[in-house]
């Protein structure tokens, strides 16, 4: 029910086909990048995917935090503008159904995002590049592998963006907090943890930090987690205080 | 009415938006690891360059590759939504006011809150130049002649661009897009900044100014020279064209 209901709210918004143009704009780099000089790449003695991730997956992931970014902030946008948030709160519906729904859909919008670089990706290796049969498998894995690095960084944008009634306030932190990603040292552990700087970590390409994939995947679990509860506690102190 | 009436009123309408924040708290972030980590300075001298020049650049390129274009974007969300909340562009287009002169006057407001980001990386880049200076018992700070010019540079070049996303803000009324074309925008600037056209993406040119500076610094780096004859001519026309466009269309969609 509630699923729907957010799905519609969003119709008018264009939310759906800017993430669909988004996705293609995405996908479509690392075709023109190889497209433009394949004489840097295909020589590399290297899996097809790992050249690839390293070419492109800066830009890709860049691309992708700031459409989590965009998306989050026009989703709480609908509800703050015409006061429709105190009329959600109003119904006899538990006000965490409303950000789960959104979240949800934000996280499947993305994983639309992530099946289309996905296939360019693939499409790029078959062109250019020979592949071998556990091509599919790990092209599998390094994406699930993303999706999961992504979703800390989706519940946050989410948080933000439900806590500032004016947009351009929760459009700049989590511009600034994006920007901050963007600054931090890639050698070190502990700042690769950070939400926004997790994603562009790649199980393939050559690993900066020398961490074992699933010490960063439990910290991604455990971070959606704590996201999640703040969430909860600040929506509590949020309507009290209201 | 005069137009710096108009320019008063829009600064009056985003006095309470607490802009001023978002636009310092990225420069506090940039500088605090540039004065602890100031020390990397010294290991770039391989690469021919100074330790107070790479300290000075290294931080600027930062915040014009990124976060500056994003200020931009950031400020046309700002403007756009404190009118479009309870309908105020409805009561100032039934105003005896000119369209023109109001969009105008806020576009000069959105180049005052540029202009107020580079004047905070201003006023901190001396304070950390010291700080950093005294903690490694060399100085670090640059001729403050070098550090107005190549600001000044910076925020000259950003005009087109800043036209750019004015225009784009005040044609698409749907905010999703209008954000999502200025975010997704400034991103591939590195590539078109690497291409032999590169004079036709504004959201590039300040990040380029840079480069060159860089370039100009450190004796083994790739340097971008500026080339004046295709790019002044291109950038003005882009300006213009802009700023035309989002005047035509200012108020077009609450007037029908």
């Amino acid at each position: 029910m509630s699923l729907t209901l957010e799905q519609r709210k969003l119709k008018r918004t264009g939310f759906f086909p800017a993430f669909f143009i988004g996705g293609l704009l995405a996908a479509s780099f690392p075709i023109l990048n190889t497209a433009v000089r394949p004489d840097q790449f295909i020589y590399q003695p290297l899996p097809a995917l790992d050249i690839l991730m390293d070419a492109n997956w800066q830009m890709i992931a860049m691309l992708n935090l700031s459409f989590l970014v965009v998306g989050s902030c026009i989703m709480y946008h609908t509800e703050f503008s015409g006061r429709a948030m105190q009329k959600m709160e109003a119904l006899p519906q538990r006000t965490g159904n409303l950000f789960a729904a959104k979240t949800i859909l934000l996280i499947a919008s993305l994983i639309f995002v992530l099946l289309l670089e996905m296939a360019s990706l693939a499409f790029c290796s078959y062109h250019w590049f020979s592949v071998d049969n556990g091509f599919w498998m790990d092209l599998l894995k390094t994406f699930g592998y993303e999706l999961a690095l992504f979703l800390p960084a989706s519940i946050l944008v989410m948080v933000i963006a439900s806590l500032c009634p004016n947009m351009w306030i929760s459009l700049g932190i989590s511009v600034i907090c994006l920007f901050v990603a963007t600054m931090l040292p890639t050698d070190s552990f502990i700042f690769s943890l950070f939400p926004f700087a997790m994603p562009f970590q790649t199980l393939t390409g050559a690993p900066k930090v020398s961490v074992a994939p699933i010490s960063v995947l439990m910290a991604a679990g455990g971070e959606t987690i704590l996201f999640g509860v703040a969430e909860a506690v600040l929506g509590k102190i949020r309507r009290n205080l209201a | 009415m005069k137009f710096f009436s108009y320019i008063s009123i829009e600064l009056k309408k985003i006095r309470r938006s607490h802009i001023l924040w978002i636009l310092l708290i990225p420069i506090v972030i940039l500088w605090i690891p540039s004065i602890v980590n100031s020390g990397m300075n010294f290991e770039m001298q391989a690469e021919g360059i100074s330790p107070e020049d790479n300290f000075f650049i290294q931080s600027f390129m930062g915040l014009a590759w990124f976060m500056y274009p994003a200020t931009l974007v950031i400020g046309t969300v700002l403007l756009n939504q404190t009118e479009r909340g309870n309908r105020g562009i409805l009561k100032m287009l039934s105003l005896p006011v000119n369209p023109a002169a109001l969009c105008m006057a806020k576009f000069v407001v959105l180049l005052m809150l540029a202009a107020a980001q580079m004047v905070f990386m201003i006023l901190v880049y001396f304070p950390s130049a010291a700080i950093a200076s005294q903690m490694n018992d060399y100085n670090l700070m640059i001729s403050p002649f070098l550090v107005l010019r190549e600001t000044g540079l910076i925020y000259l070049s950003s005009l087109p661009m800043a036209a750019f996303y004015w225009m784009v803000a005040t044609c698409i009324t749907t905010p999703v897009f209008s954000i999502g074309i200025g975010l997704a925008s400034i991103i591939p600037s590195v590539l078109a900044m690497n291409t032999k056209v590169w004079f036709v993406y504004p959201m590039c040119y300040p990040f380029y100014m840079i480069t060159a500076l860089q370039g100009e610094m450190a004796a083994h780096f790739d340097t971008f020279t500026i080339e004046l004859v295709p790019w002044i001519p291109v950038a003005a026309g882009i300006t213009i064209i802009c700023l035309a466009v989002s005047c035509i269309f200012f108020g077009k969609s609450e007037r029908r």
